[in-house]
């Protein structure tokens, strides 16, 4: 029990975020197409998100505020 | 994932992006300034523009389609088009013969207001690299070709995503491994550049292949629902002569109220009969000026006969034109898909570099005790 809860966080926490990404870009894929010129609104922000995480990444990394690995999961050693 | 199972998809993503790497590299380089080509045509002097008239009556079709063939003596007309964005120019289509080939299609746009003669259209530079994207100048061949490519571009999409879990599952989102070789540091890279545009490429490669299959829907449409339309015509010769354009249109109008004509073909061109007419309808929001609805008028008394919605697969490739371009979110929308356009290029680059990385770090191992193993990500 405690490994496969283990396993679904770690799926959660592997996907969670570029499942969001692609959620919000197809949002904005749509909105652009169904909703106007607010849906254009809504595109801008949603379809540029995976392009601001890039920019959000490379800029870190330029001013040396790298992301620190996350620890081993239920303190099992790296192969 | 067992290693077996990760050696298999790894395969799979290898395989299906190296066969179609150069032509994506091609596609997305050819892409980049299609997504500007209006402003690109405008910069180098390739876009007529409207004169400008203030408070002047718009020219009636039939006084443009006159223009037309004034304009090119000799050649019949194929098409007249109204463009939504461009409400000061009419576009027309001059050729050969009515079903001539595209590639011998002359466009030239003409004055809303006075029909005069603006310009070709579609000519200059971005015409070779729109060939280039489209077909690689080898016709209908190339397009399918560049759609097969386009299908393996969304196998290897999918693989990666596969892929993206043993490689990443004891790493915080978008980490960096700088401390790590350079190989790694691209495999980070090549990991977090290609999942956080993972539903845009999918999006646009997808669409891309539908829109290589046009010419195939069109031609089911002809065969199936165009030809239930003009049933009752099939014993009768071409128009002896056409119905005024201004009739044409009037009567389109009338059977599609609250409607706009994007554009007419005339008898014997790919997109009607040889007796008829087609008007194609447009709607006035973001959705249904994509939505075309055809309306067929007779060749010679300009009387409607027929007006049906376009079947599903026909809606799904018009939707799937803006997917593709990008062209109806504004200059922020365009820019955007500039910029996830490069990164697809830092992303194809990227895995051609991880491959030939580790094919170098393989070779010497070619011949020991581990020859022939894949090696499985930690």
């Amino acid at each position: 029990m405690h490994g496969s809860s283990d396993r679904a966080y770690l799926w959660i926490r592997v996907f969670a975020a570029p499942g969001l990404l692609a959620a919000a870009t197809i949002t904005g894929l749509l909105a652009a197409l169904l909703w106007g010129n607010v849906g254009q609104h809504v595109a801008w922000v949603t379809v540029g998100a995976p392009v601001a995480v890039v920019a959000w990444v490379w800029v870190r990394r330029r001013t040396g505020k790298t992301g620190p690995f996350l620890p081993p999961i239920g303190g099992k050693k790296r192969p | 994932m067992k290693a077996r199972t990760v050696r298999l998809w790894s395969v799979v993503h290898t395989w299906t992006s190296l066969v179609s790497t150069l032509f994506l590299l091609l596609l997305c380089l050819t892409g980049l300034p299609l997504i500007f080509h209006h402003e690109i045509d405008e910069l180098l002097g390739y876009a007529p523009q409207p004169e400008a008239h203030p408070s002047a009556a718009r020219a009636t079709p039939q006084v443009v389609a006159d223009a037309a063939l004034a304009a090119d003596p000799g050649r019949v007309l194929q098409y007249v088009s109204w463009d939504k964005d461009e409400p000061g120019i009419v576009m027309a289509f001059t050729n050969s013969a009515p079903d001539g080939a595209p590639d011998n299609a002359t466009v030239r746009a003409f004055d809303a207001l006075s029909a005069k003669l603006l310009g070709p259209v579609g000519v200059g530079p971005m015409l070779i690299v729109l060939k280039l994207h489209t077909d690689m100048f080898a016709g209908q061949a190339g397009k399918l070709f560049l759609g097969a490519m386009g299908l393996l571009f969304a196998v290897a999409i999918v693989s990666g995503v596969v892929l993206y879990w043993p490689f990443t599952r004891r790493l915080r989102f978008a980490t960096i491994r700088d401390g790590a070789s350079r190989r790694v540091r691209w495999l980070d890279w090549h990991n977090l550049v290609g999942v956080v545009t993972v539903a845009w490429a999918l999006v646009v490669g997808l669409t891309g292949v539908v829109n290589t299959w046009a010419e195939l829907m069109l031609s089911q449409w002809k065969a199936t629902e165009l030809a239930s339309m003009v049933a009752p015509y099939a014993s009768k010769p071409p128009p002896a002569h056409l119905a005024s354009l201004d009739d044409v249109v009037a009567r389109a109008k009338r059977a599609a109220p609250g409607m706009e004509v994007a554009f007419v073909a005339f008898p014997g061109t790919p997109f009607t009969s040889s007796h008829h007419f087609a008007a194609f309808m447009r709607g006035d929001t973001a959705l249904t000026a994509r939505l075309l609805k055809p309306v067929l008028l007779d060749g010679e008394t300009g009387e409607v006969t027929d007006a049906r919605a376009l079947p599903l697969y026909l809606q799904a490739l018009l939707i799937s034109q803006p997917l593709h371009f990008g062209d109806y979110g504004g200059m922020p929308l365009k820019v955007i898909w500039a910029a996830l356009d490069g990164l697809t290029i830092v992303v194809i680059g990227s895995g051609l570099y991880l491959w030939w990385a580790r094919r170098r770090k393989r070779a010497p191992l070619r011949g020991g005790p581990f020859a022939g193993r894949a090696r499985v990500p930690s």
